[in-house]
C-alpha cells in the first residue's frame, strides 16, 4: 500500500516534470516551424524557457480592483489541473500513472478546469478586456465540448460493441487500436473523427483561428491581459502542457502504436524507441492541429466559434459516428 | 446559438486606446457595449499633435518641403508634392514636364508600397499574421525601388520646389522595369490569398458598412469613398503632374465581386486592384518619359530669392492612397509662409468610424477602424490643453475661433 | 466550399530559406555591444546588412579644407543640424539632428559637403565624437 503511494506520487512527480518539459519542447519547436513558414528565422528551440525563466524574475503585478486571492490562485489550479490530466493519460508509450483510476470522461471533466481556472482568473482581473475574454472562453468551451464528446463516445462504443471490456478505459483504448476494429467504411468514419479531433484542439487551446478569448489585437490579451510576472508564467505553461495533453490524448485515441512492437529492439533500448516514436508522433499532431491552422486562417468571431463547433464539426462528427455504425452492422450482417 | 447575443447584460463600456494593439496610432475610443455588440461609439484624436505647421511657418519654403516629408512616414511625397504644387502655384513656377512625370512614378510606387503595407495590417487585425508578414515581404521590393530612385526607403527628400531633385538614369529603367515585372506577376497571387480566403471572406463581407449616402454625407475620400461606390479621384477629377495624359479611372469595387458595397471587403478589392492600376501607370510613365530638365531653377539661392519675394495663397490638392490630400499655403513677401494648413486624408475619412462601428461586433473592432487606413499623426493638427490636460471644445466655442482665424488670414 | 489559399503556400514555405536577413547575428547576442566588441577583436563574425544602392544618403562628410564659410547650408537645413562658429568660420554638423536630406549638399557652392553609404549611426550620446561631423 505505501510502496503503491511513493510509487504514484513518485510518478506524478516524474510525468509532470516530463511534461513541462515537452511542453516547453512543443512551443519551441511550434515558434520555429511557425516562422520558418511566415518566412521568418524564429528563436532558438530554447525560447519558451528563456521565456518561462524570464517572467518568473519579473513583478508580480495584481491590479487594485481585481480579487487577489481569486487572482492569484487561477494560475496554479490551471497548471495542477493540467498536470493532473497528464496523470491520466499515456505519455511517452508508457501507461498511465493513475491507470486504475480514471477513464476518458474523467479526462473530459478534467480538461475544462484549466479552462474555468482561466475564466475565473479573467472575472477576477477587474478589467473589462480580461471579463469580455472570460466571457468569450466560456462560450468557446461550451462551443467545443459537444464535438470532443462525439469523437470520445464514437471510439467508447465501437469498442464496448468489439467486445472489449471496460471501453472508456484509456489502457484498453491504447491496447486495441480503433483502425483494427473497423472496416473499410469504418475507416472512413474514423479518419473524420481524426480531422474533428485536430480541429477540437486549437479552441481548446485558445490558439488562432479560435484565440477570441486572448485575441491581440481586439482585447489585448483578454482573460489574460491582467497578468504579468509568475502568474503569467504558469499560465503560459498551462498552455504548454495542455498542448502536450491533447496531442497526447490524439495518439492515445488513434495512432496508439508501439514502436518496439513493430522493431526488433533489445529490452532496455524499448522504451527509448518508444519515447522517440511518442514525441515524433505528438510533434506531428501539434504542428497540423496547432502551427499549420493557427497560421493558415484568420481569427474568427465569437458567433462564428460556435456555429462552427456546434453545426459544422458537430454535423461531420454525427456523420463520421454514423458511418461507424453502419460499418458495424453491415459487418454484423 | 449565438452563446453571446443571448446573454443580456447592461450596456458595459469598453475603451479602446489611445495606446492599443488594435491601433497603429493612437486615438481614443469609448465604445459602449452590450453584449459583444457596439451600441454607440465616440473617439477622440488629438493624441499626436507635433507642431508641424508651427516648425513650417519658421521656415523657409525649400526647408518645409522636408519637414512635410514626415507628416507621415509612409506618404512622404503625398504631402511633400502637395505642398510644392501649392508654392509653385503662388511663385507661378512652371514645372518641367520630365519631373512631373518622375514626380508620378514615385507617387504610384508610393501608392503601392502603401497599398501592400495596409493589405499586411488589415491581415494582423484579423489575426492572420502570415499574409502581414507575405505582404509586407512582398512591399520591400517597393521600398527597395524607391530607396533606389530616391536615395532613402522612407522621407525620400525627392521633391523640390519646381521639379524634383533625382533623375531617372538609364540604368535605373531595367531596375524599376523589373519591379513592376515582379508585381505583375505576384498581382494573381495576392488577389487569391486575400480575396478567395474563406476567413476573410467570413469575417469582411458585410461589415463595417458604409452606405453611399453616408459616404457623401461624411465626406470621405479616397478608397474608403470609392469603396461605396463614389466616383471620386483627384487624380481624374483635377489632374496633376502626369495624370492629364494617362487615362486614369476611379477604381471602384467591380461588378464581379458583387458591386460596391461599402464594406470591409470592397475597401480590400479596391486597394487590391489600385496596385494594379498603378503599375499600369508607371509603365505608361516610363513609356513617355519626356527628355528635359527636371528642375524649373537649378540653383537653389536664387529659388530662395524668388521664393522671398512671393505673394498670394494657393491650395495644393494631390490623391494619397487614404485619399485626397490638401495643403493650403499663403505667401505674403517673407522667408517663412504666412499660413501653412494641412489636411491629410483620413481628416476627411475619420468620421465614416461612427456610422460603419455601429452595430458590429467588438470582434470586428479593429478591422473597421484599419480599413479605412487611418493615419492620425498627419491628421492630428490640433490638440486642445486648458490648465495642464486635455480638453473638448463646444461646437459654439469651435466655431468661434474658426471665424476669428478666417478673419485673421484674411486680413494679412 | 472552406478555401484557405495561404495553406500550400505555408507549407511550401516551410522548405524555402527564410526571407530575414540576419543582421548583426542569427540570434540577438545576450549583449549587442559585447558582441561588436567580439567582432572587432576578430571573435565574432557579424552578418552584413542589407547593401545600400548607388547615391544612398549616409552620415554627412565634411571638407573643411575647402569651406569658405559662406553659412548657405545653414539657410536650407530644414533641421537647423548645422552650426556656424563664427571664430573659425566653419561649420559643424550635428548627426544627431541631420534629417539626411543633403539639401546643403546641393546648394555648397565649394561642394565640400557629401553623403556616404554610412547608416549604423546608433548611439547613446547624441555628442558623442561619432554624432559629431566638423
Amino acid at each position: 500500500m505505501l510502496t503503491d503511494l511513493i510509487g504514484t506520487v513518485a510518478g506524478a512527480i516524474l510525468v509532470g516534470v516530463f511534461g513541462i518539459l515537452v511542453a516547453l519542447f512543443l512551443m519551441g519547436v511550434d515558434r520555429i516551424v511557425t516562422a520558418r513558414m511566415q518566412a521568418r528565422i524564429g528563436p532558438p528551440l530554447s525560447q519558451p524557457l528563456t521565456d518561462i525563466r524570464k517572467l518568473f524574475m519579473k513583478e508580480n503585478v495584481v491590479p487594485a480592483n481585481a480579487i487577489p486571492w481569486l487572482f492569484n490562485l487561477a494560475p496554479v489550479v490551471a497548471l495542477a489541473s493540467a498536470i493532473t490530466i497528464l496523470l491520466y493519460i499515456p505519455v511517452g508509450g508508457f501507461a498511465p500513472v493513475l491507470s486504475g483510476g480514471g477513464d476518458l470522461v474523467l479526462v473530459m471533466y478534467l480538461l475544462t478546469l484549466p479552462a474555468l481556472a482561466l475564466v475565473a482568473g479573467g472575472f477576477s482581473s477587474g478589467s473589462p478586456y480580461a471579463t469580455v475574454g472570460a466571457q468569450r472562453e466560456m462560450v468557446t468551451m461550451i462551443a467545443y465540448e459537444f464535438p470532443l464528446a462525439i469523437v470520445i463516445i464514437t471510439i467508447a462504443w465501437k469498442l464496448a460493441v468489439s467486445g472489449i471490456p471496460l471501453p472508456f478505459m484509456l489502457a484498453s483504448v491504447q491496447a486495441n487500436p480503433v483502425w483494427g476494429l473497423v472496416g473499410p467504411l469504418g475507416i472512413i468514419g474514423v479518419l473524420i473523427l481524426f480531422f474533428v479531433l485536430l480541429i477540437v484542439i486549437p479552441a481548446e487551446l485558445s490558439r488562432i483561428p479560435f484565440d477570441t478569448p486572448e485575441a491581440e489585437t481586439e482585447l489585448a490579451g483578454g482573460v489574460l491581459v491582467e497578468y504579468s510576472g509568475k502568474n503569467l508564467a504558469l499560465f503560459t505553461l498551462t498552455q504548454g502542457v495542455k498542448t502536450v495533453v491533447m496531442a497526447s490524448l490524439v495518439v492515445a485515441l488513434f495512432i496508439p502504436y508501439r514502436l518496439s512492437a513493430l522493431l526488433p529492439a533489445p529490452v532496455i533500448l524499448q522504451p527509448v524507441l518508444d519515447l522517440l516514436f511518442y514525441l515524433v508522433l505528438v510533434v506531428l499532431v501539434a504542428f497540423v492541429a496547432v502551427s499549420l491552422i493557427r497560421v493558415s486562417m484568420a481569427r474568427f468571431r465569437i458567433n462564428q466559434v460556435v456555429s462552427v463547433y456546434w453545426i459544422y464539426l458537430s454535423l461531420i462528427g454525427i456523420a463520421g459516428l454514423l458511418l461507424v455504425m453502419a460499418d458495424h452492422f453491415l459487418r454484423v450482417v | 446559438m449565438n452563446g453571446d447575443t443571448t446573454k443580456k447584460s447592461t450596456p458595459y463600456t469598453v475603451p479602446i486606446g489611445p495606446v492599443h494593439p488594435a491601433l497603429k496610432e493612437p486615438v481614443m475610443f469609448t465604445f459602449q457595449m452590450e453584449g459583444e455588440v457596439v451600441r454607440s461609439v465616440d473617439f477622440a484624436p488629438g493624441n499626436t499633435h507635433r507642431g508641424i505647421e508651427w516648425m513650417g511657418m519658421r521656415r523657409n519654403p525649400v526647408q518645409i518641403v522636408h519637414l512635410t516629408d514626415r507628416i507621415c512616414g509612409i506618404c512622404g511625397i503625398v504631402h511633400s508634392l502637395s505642398f510644392a504644387r501649392a508654392v509653385e502655384q503662388i511663385a507661378e513656377i512652371e514645372v518641367p514636364p520630365r519631373a512631373d512625370y518622375i514626380r508620378t512614378i514615385l507617387h504610384e510606387l508610393e501608392r503601392m508600397q502603401s497599398h501592400i503595407l495596409w493589405a499586411g495590417v488589415a491581415a494582423h487585425e484579423l489575426g492572420f499574421d502570415s499574409l502581414l508578414f507575405l505582404a509586407w515581404r512582398v512591399r520591400e521590393q517597393s521600398m527597395d525601388l524607391i530607396e533606389n530612385l530616391t536615395g532613402n526607403r522612407v522621407n525620400y527628400g525627392i521633391v523640390q520646389i519646381g521639379g524634383v531633385r533625382r533623375d531617372i538614369s538609364d540604368d535605373q529603367r531595367p531596375v524599376i522595369e523589373q519591379g513592376l515585372a515582379y508585381y505583375r506577376g505576384l498581382l494573381d497571387q495576392m488577389k487569391t490569398v486575400f480575396l478567395d480566403d474563406s476567413t476573410i471572406r467570413m469575417r469582411c463581407r458585410g461589415h463595417g458598412l458604409l452606405s453611399y449616402r453616408d459616404a457623401q454625407l461624411l465626406c470621405a475620400v479616397g478608397p474608403t469613398a470609392r469603396a461605396s461606390g463614389v466616383a471620386m479621384d483627384i487624380r481624374h477629377d483635377y489632374p496633376y503632374c502626369a495624370y492629364g495624359d494617362f487615362d486614369v479611372h476611379p477604381v471602384l469595387p467591380p461588378q464581379e465581386f458583387g458591386g460596391p458595397m461599402g464594406d470591409v471587403y470592397d475597401r480590400i478589392i479596391v486597394r487590391l486592384l489600385e496596385i494594379a492600376q498603378s503599375i499600369d501607370i508607371i509603365q505608361q510613365c516610363l513609356d513617355n518619359l519626356p527628355a528635359g530638365e527636371i528642375l524649373w531653377e537649378k540653383k537653389l539661392p536664387k529659388l530662395l530669392s524668388i521664393l522671398k519675394k512671393a505673394q498670394g495663397e494657393a491650395i495644393g490638392r494631390v490623391e494619397a492612397p487614404r485619399g485626397e490630400c490638401m495643403h493650403y499655403v499663403r505667401m505674403d513677401g517673407n522667408e517663412a509662409p504666412a499660413t501653412w494648413k494641412v489636411k491629410a486624408s483620413s481628416y476627411s475619412n475619420l468620421m465614416s468610424w461612427i456610422p460603419m462601428l455601429k452595430g458590429e461586433q467588438l470582434a470586428d473592432v479593429p478591422i473597421i477602424v484599419a480599413s479605412i487606413d487611418p493615419c492620425m499623426s498627419c491628421t492630428d493638427r490640433v490638440t486642445i490643453i486648458r490648465n495642464g490636460s486635455a480638453a473638448d471644445l463646444t461646437k459654439e466655442e469651435l466655431t468661434r475661433l474658426s471665424r476669428e482665424k478666417t478673419r485673421r488670414l484674411s486680413r494679412c | 466550399m472552406v478555401r484557405l489559399p495561404m495553406m500550400p503556400e505555408l507549407l511550401r514555405q516551410l522548405f524555402k530559406k527564410p526571407a530575414t536577413n540576419a543582421f548583426p547575428a542569427r540570434y540577438l547576442p545576450p549583449s549587442v555591444t559585447k558582441f561588436l566588441q567580439k567582432v572587432a577583436q576578430g571573435e565574432a563574425v557579424i552578418n552584413p546588412p542589407v547593401p545600400v544602392p548607388p547615391g544612398f544618403r549616409g552620415k554627412i562628410t565634411y571638407d573643411r579644407e575647402s569651406c569658405i564659410g559662406c553659412q548657405l547650408c545653414l539657410k536650407v537645413c530644414p533641421a537647423h543640424a548645422i552650426e556656424f562658429l563664427p571664430t573659425t568660420k566653419r561649420v559643424r554638423i550635428y548627426v544627431a539632428q541631420c534629417v539626411f536630406c543633403s539639401q546643403c549638399n546641393d546648394i555648397c557652392p565649394k561642394d565640400c559637403l557629401h553623403m556616404t553609404p554610412e547608416f549604423l549611426l546608433a548611439c547613446e550620446d547624441r555628442f558623442a565624437e561619432s554624432q559629431i561631423v566638423e
